[in-house]
């Protein structure tokens, strides 16, 4: 403490802050533009959003250095890695945005709708920037405060009000717990900073092994809520199907992709010595989180609740990349979290376009007879969810073969199997649905709001989906090389 | 002596009323005995000479949120009873988790760095180090990043609260500011003849 000098250094590299500092901007800029333009052209304000997350993600990879940069002391660090990850959650939330606009426009106060949204977004890119557990945690509460508003703004509708409410609930429960985890962590080595985390424990871990194995326990129950991994997904179901559609689509990406990040970070800086419990802690729960997930989205017939199940099965097989502990493993993680995204958004963009008078459209019933109706987007929700599902060569079956094969590299082939068999399960959820849009008689009439931002969108959506599975190299390449530095 | 005397009162204070919170058949109780429990915590901080987040603990959270709390209770009509239905279903899920992580910390807190006489681990500075003044300056230098995300936190937390509650009621009466500023002489005063 004694040895702060002043005048205290002027952070340095402040630069790699570039693109968090355009958005906080942003956000509150649009805070008080809303104020300032009529109720019929608020679709200003979700443009200028929009751009601002495109910016965002841009300046990310223009700020990219070499190597390694790291500003503020310390507290932020900027790699291959964390722009990436930055990278794709900028373009979840701009798809987010974007698919909110038609969706959103009869609420009231939509204009701190798209705002709480940039926040969110904020939140997640100080997060996946984080090398130690004040920005990480700080991150962490800004994306997810953000988001229980998100999920409460229908509050006409009761059961957004309630969805909102249990988030919010076991939301700060887990927050409680990661921060309980953490100050045993702080107690054991004297730091915040994984990396300082982890070298402490290298050395000194022998005596105060058990509370450290306690932090860990803490913080992965804690880190597993945020990303919804059994048996911390109680709250996913209802969550996803309380809130608007954009915002189910939303939190089904972005958010994972933070949490899957700050999850591969403190694995393997801060607890890389106690790496055999997590990998048994997280084994057990990649189980139980890919047979819940699975086997419970069959008896769903909301597509809303089904696609939150499917979520918690696709946690389930990511996690395999967890568990593998490798540099393919983590690679194979980015791959899943990217292609996952398009595969998402495309299918939440096509659910929120059966929205129509009086019919919320999210009844698998509501999809009977879509092929006679609109073949365009039989097709593509078609494809969308053989992707879902991993046929091959559709961008899916790639995202699963990632991380299998990490894990099979790393000698974990038993769990694999169980994978391999629950991903059997799972095409019988998704395939069941095309069944209703191919097989079934139509029951109540199709009446589309044809809006060309979500025509583009689901074309481009299916497109990439297409095309990733023709030729997922690049893309490989990239997350392979996005890892590169990390171990 | 007499300071592991103050440290086992306060803290065995501290552990009597969290119980209490938790016990309370009254919820107003429970708050009652939460701000006892700040007050105990408070004076385990300033044992630690750490006396600004003494202070800041007994302003913010006993001054403000408790108080907030008790406003928020007193308007809610919370039924007890309905609240405690099912105990005894949950009891021995529950008692098994409890025991299990009872065992847990007491085994943490006997490794490492929280065996080695806990209290030793606290320096004691003297009262040339002014414990406001070195928070600040970590605060504004090295973790001004946490800082500022900590401000937008709250201004979230702002927009998120007012975004959830606002309604433009039609049946209410609102002043309209500029309506009142344009407002002309012919339109409030009628000359009559008289």
């Amino acid at each position: 403490m004694a040895n702060v000098t002043f005048p205290f250094p002027f952070p340095e590299h402040l630069i790699a802050l570039l693109p968090e500092m355009v958005v906080a901007v942003m956000a509150m800029f649009l805070l008080l533009f809303d104020l300032f333009i009529p109720k019929e052209r608020k679709v200003l304000t979700a443009w200028l959003a929009t751009a601002t997350a495109i910016v965002a993600g841009v300046a990310s990879l223009q700020v990219m250095g070499a190597g390694t940069m790291v500003a503020f002391y310390g507290m932020f660090v900027l790699d291959p890695f964390a722009v990436f990850s930055k990278v794709l959650i900028c373009a979840g939330t701009a798809l987010g945005i974007i698919l909110s606009i038609d969706y959103m426009k009869d609420e009231a106060n939509v204009g701190e709708y798209y705002v709480l949204m940039l926040f969110a977004m904020l939140g997640m890119m100080l997060m996946v920037s984080a090398n130690n557990f004040i920005t990480m945690y700080l991150g962490l509460e800004l994306m997810a405060l953000s988001v229980y508003v998100l999920v409460g703004y229908q509050r006409d509708t009761l059961r957004s009000s309630e969805a909102a409410l249990k988030y919010f609930i076991l939301g700060s429960l887990s927050s409680g717990m990661l921060l309980y985890g953490v100050t045993f962590l702080y107690g054991v080595s004297g730091s915040f900073d994984f990396k300082l985390i982890g070298d402490a424990l290298a050395d000194g871990g022998g005596s105060a092994r058990a509370a450290t194995l306690l932090g860990l326990v803490f913080v992965v129950a804690g880190l597993a809520f945020k990303v919804s991994m059994a048996p911390f997904h109680m709250w996913t179901p209802d969550a996803y199907e309380g809130a608007p559609t954009p915002i189910t689509a939303f939190m089904s990406v972005a958010p994972k992709v933070a949490g899957f990040v700050i999850f591969i970070r403190i694995l393997v800086d801060a607890l890389p010595a106690v790496q055999q419990e997590a990998e048994m802690i997280l084994i057990w729960m990649a189980v139980l989180t890919m047979a819940i997930g699975n086997l419970a989205a069959i008896a769903q017939r909301n597509i809303k609740r089904m696609l939150a199940y499917s979520t918690i099965g696709h946690v389930g097989f990511v996690m395999l990349g967890l568990i593998a502990g490798t540099s393919e493993g983590y690679a194979g993680i980015l791959v899943y979290l990217s292609i996952y995204l398009f595969m998402t958004m495309g299918a939440f963009a096509i659910i929120i376009l059966m929205r129509r008078e009086g019919i919320q459209g999210e009844l698998l019933d509501d999809f009977a007879g879509l092929s006679r109706a609109r073949p365009g987007y039989a097709l593509a929700m078609g494809l969308l969810l053989f992707s879902l599902a991993g046929i091959p060569f559709l961008g899916g079956f790639w995202a699963k073969y990632a991380v299998f094969i990490a894990a099979v590299q790393a000698g974990h082939v038993y769990l694999v199997l169980y994978a391999l068999l629950f991903s059997a399960v799972g095409a019988f959820y998704y395939i069941r649905v095309v069944k209703y849009i191919y097989f079934d008689e139509a029951r109540v009439a199709f009446n589309f709001n044809d809006s060309a931002v979500m025509q583009a969108t689901v074309v481009v959506m299916t497109l990439v989906i297409v095309m990733l599975g023709l030729y997922p190299d690049p893309l490989m390449g990239l997350c392979a090389s996005a890892v590169a530095g990390l171990i | 002596m007499l300071e592991s005397l103050f440290f086992y009162m306060f803290g065995g204070l501290a552990i009597v009323s969290a119980m209490g919170v938790v016990l309370a058949r009254n919820t107003m109780h429970s708050v009652m005995f939460l701000i006892f429990c700040f007050f105990n915590a408070a004076g385990l901080f300033l044992m630690l000479d750490a006396e600004f987040l003494g202070i800041i603990l007994i302003l913010i959270y006993v001054g403000a949120v408790m108080v907030l709390f008790m406003f928020v209770i007193m308007m809610l009509e919370i039924n007890t009873a309905k609240l405690r239905e099912g105990f005894l279903q949950y009891l021995p899920t529950g008692a098994v988790i409890a025991l299990a992580l009872l065992i847990e910390f007491v085994g943490a807190s006997r490794a490492g760095v929280f065996s080695q006489g806990a209290k030793a681990t606290a320096e004691h500075f003297g009262r040339e180090v002014n414990n406001t003044m070195e928070i600040g300056k970590v605060l504004y230098t090295k973790y001004l990043l946490g800082f500022e995300i900590a401000a937008i936190i709250l201004l979230v937390a702002l927009v998120g609260a007012i975004v959830l509650t606002l309604r433009t009621r039609k049946d209410a009466k609102y002043q309209n500011i500029s309506a009142q500023v344009n407002v002309r002489k012919e339109d409030r005063l009628r000359k009559v003849r008289m």
